[in-house]
């Protein structure tokens, strides 16, 4: 599959009289079209300095990139892609439709009739016809504003920084579903993003960045591969269980019982059989999925 | 030239709901408005003294429009993140700054000719001069050509320097351009003049905009001042004024190509 984003090296390096801070560094990234991919790191990690460079709106010190096989920089792509930011601003006196009319203009689009069709398609039927201006709107009514005035040019590619932040859980449904349908439709969407459950639940391939450094990027069901598998048993003594072999698992004595805790694809049916042939009693097999959170930690702490 | 247009529309939009600019033109058009009330203190002839008390409001007031207007507009769109939105389509720097400084400049139009409007009527109905009043107008347009040069002194500025030290800056320039201009011209021409002194008066009067050539009309500021040719001096005042806009326009966009936002 092509790629909508790839870059190689790329760099961004702050020079000032006292120092250089590098705030990217060496990025390799890969998304390929029609993907949602997941952009994650920590506050300071280098996120909002890669977007920046991936629209062109800074230049890389280093390393090259292409959007939708155009080398960064090119004038053209920016007809192709668009962008909402965290907590996005628009001019506070005007409309929903007025907002979607000033971005259309940038394009060149003046199609009223495809702007009231993008705000009913985001859940802003009601604001296609009212004076209320965008001071008036909830933070998700902007989101949602934002989303439209993104699709005004059809992007290919659309890159969504926190596009759920701060949102309550109906209008996080509601916008989690508007950015799967994108991809139905064969969008490529970036999302950079806290949110790592709403992550872990639509895309398909993540890049954790810290310190300016990608420090895992993959497919979520690879990266997320390596469950474990918990089994609390009780009443099964110290000297006992002590001597059991699960082969690559823990066993921790806890107030509740002894848990062994083993990874996944072991064989668990002969660690039950083992505890109950010793005395114990089997009180709950769970089997634990890794998590995004906890990629995310160790990726981050390890770096 | 749609971006320029888009986007100078909604500089304006904004700048004429701006809080702190309406205060600025209220209390100019309240100063309008009481105007005629000072003549009356002045030994000098009553008309005289409205004349030059009403062109000096709407010419402060400007600048203090001016000023304020500009100095925050650019750090303003990159602190909301608007540039960004507004960046990632397909609109050029240049074409962002352009349309930034054309909408400023339709905005300080509204509210100069808003100005403009009450003092004609103010000579119109209170001194009962209508050919007074409209003969202002000359003036405002002068003042006009100044407060844009102004404000591209100011965005100029923007692309480089924080805002609060840009509203000094191009106040102080202001002042300079204003009252210290032909000093420092005089001085420049004068051939007993120190050489070192001479040197600097050339460069001040050189690289800072002469705003007093747009003050000729106050009989306050200028009183004995006549032109012999008020055409041609206003042919050369507005072409002075567009060359150096165009200048400063060339320096913050190079300046603003540049800069990391």
């Amino acid at each position: 599959m092509a790629a909508a984003i790839e870059t190689k090296q790329l760099t961004k390096t702050y020079k000032s009289k006292s120092r250089n801070l590098t705030v990217v560094d060496k990025l390799d990234l890969h998304v390929e079209e029609g993907e949602i991919f997941g952009f994650l790191g920590p506050n300071g990690a280098g996120k909002t300095t890669t977007i920046k460079m991936l629209l062109s709106i800074i230049e890389a010190t280093s390393g090259e990139g292409y959007i939708l096989g155009k080398e960064l920089g090119d004038f053209d792509v920016h007809k192709l892609i668009s962008y909402v930011p965290e907590r996005p601003y628009y001019y506070e006196y005007m409309t929903g439709l007025e907002i979607l009319k000033f971005y259309g203009s940038l394009f060149g689009i003046s199609d009223v009739a495809h702007m009231q069709n993008l705000l009913e398609r985001v859940g802003l039927a009601d604001a296609r016809n009212t004076n209320k201006t965008i001071n008036q709107y909830s933070k998700g009514m902007q989101q949602r504003i934002g989303l439209a005035q993104a699709l005004l040019n059809d992007p290919k590619l659309l890159f969504l920084d926190e596009p759920t932040a701060g949102l309550d859980p109906i209008a996080h449904r509601e916008i989690r579903d508007l950015i799967l349908s994108f991809r139905k439709e064969g969008r490529t969407v970036f999302i950079s993003s806290h949110e790592l459950s709403e992550v872990e639940l639509i895309c398909d391939r993540v890049a954790i960045i810290n310190h300016g450094v990608i420090v895992a990027q993959g497919k979520l069901t690879d990266l997320l591969a390596g469950g474990r598998v918990e089994i609390l048993v009780e009443k099964l003594d110290r000297g006992v269980f002590s001597d059991m072999k699960i082969g690559d698992g823990n066993i921790h004595d806890t107030p509740a019982g002894v848990l062994f805790d083993v990874p996944e694809g072991s064989d668990v049916n002969a660690i039950i059989d083992g505890a109950r042939a010793k005395g114990g009693q089997v009180v709950s097999v769970v089997p634990r999925k890794k998590r995004l959170e906890d990629l995310f930690v160790e990726a981050v702490r390890n770096k | 030239m749609r971006p320029v247009i888009a986007i100078a529309k909604a500089t304006v939009g904004e700048a004429i709901r701006r809080r702190v600019l309406l205060i600025i033109l209220f209390i100019a058009i309240l100063l309008l408005a009481v105007a005629p009330l000072l003549g009356v203190l002045s030994a000098r002839q009553e008309q005289t003294v409205l004349t030059g008390f009403v062109l000096g409001i709407v010419q402060l007031s400007s600048a203090v429009i001016a000023i304020t207007l500009t100095v925050y507009m650019l750090p303003n769109e990159v602190e909301r993140r608007t540039i960004y939105t507004i960046l990632s389509k397909p609109v050029q720097r240049w074409q962002f700054l352009i349309g930034k400084y054309l909408g400023a400049v339709a905005a300080l139009a509204i509210m100069m000719g808003l100005m403009a409007v009450v003092s004609v009527l103010e000579f119109g109905l209170f001194q009962q001069d209508w050919a007074k009043g409209i003969s202002l107008l000359q003036a405002y347009g002068m003042f006009f050509i100044q407060m844009s040069l102004l404000a591209s002194v100011a965005i100029c500025l923007s692309t480089f320097v924080a805002p609060l030290v840009n509203f000094f800056l191009t106040g102080g320039i202001y002042l300079i351009g204003t009252l210290g201009y032909a000093f420092f011209d005089s001085f420049n021409k004068n051939p007993n003049a120190p050489v070192l002194g001479k040197g600097m008066a050339f460069i001040v009067s050189s690289i800072l905009p002469n705003f007093a050539s747009y003050n000729v009309q106050n009989p306050l500021i200028n009183p004995e001042t006549t032109i012999q040719n008020p055409t041609m001096y206003a042919v050369n005042a507005v072409l002075y004024g567009l060359f150096y806009i165009m200048i400063m326009l060339i320096i913050g966009m190079l300046m603003f190509d540049r800069k990391e936002v």
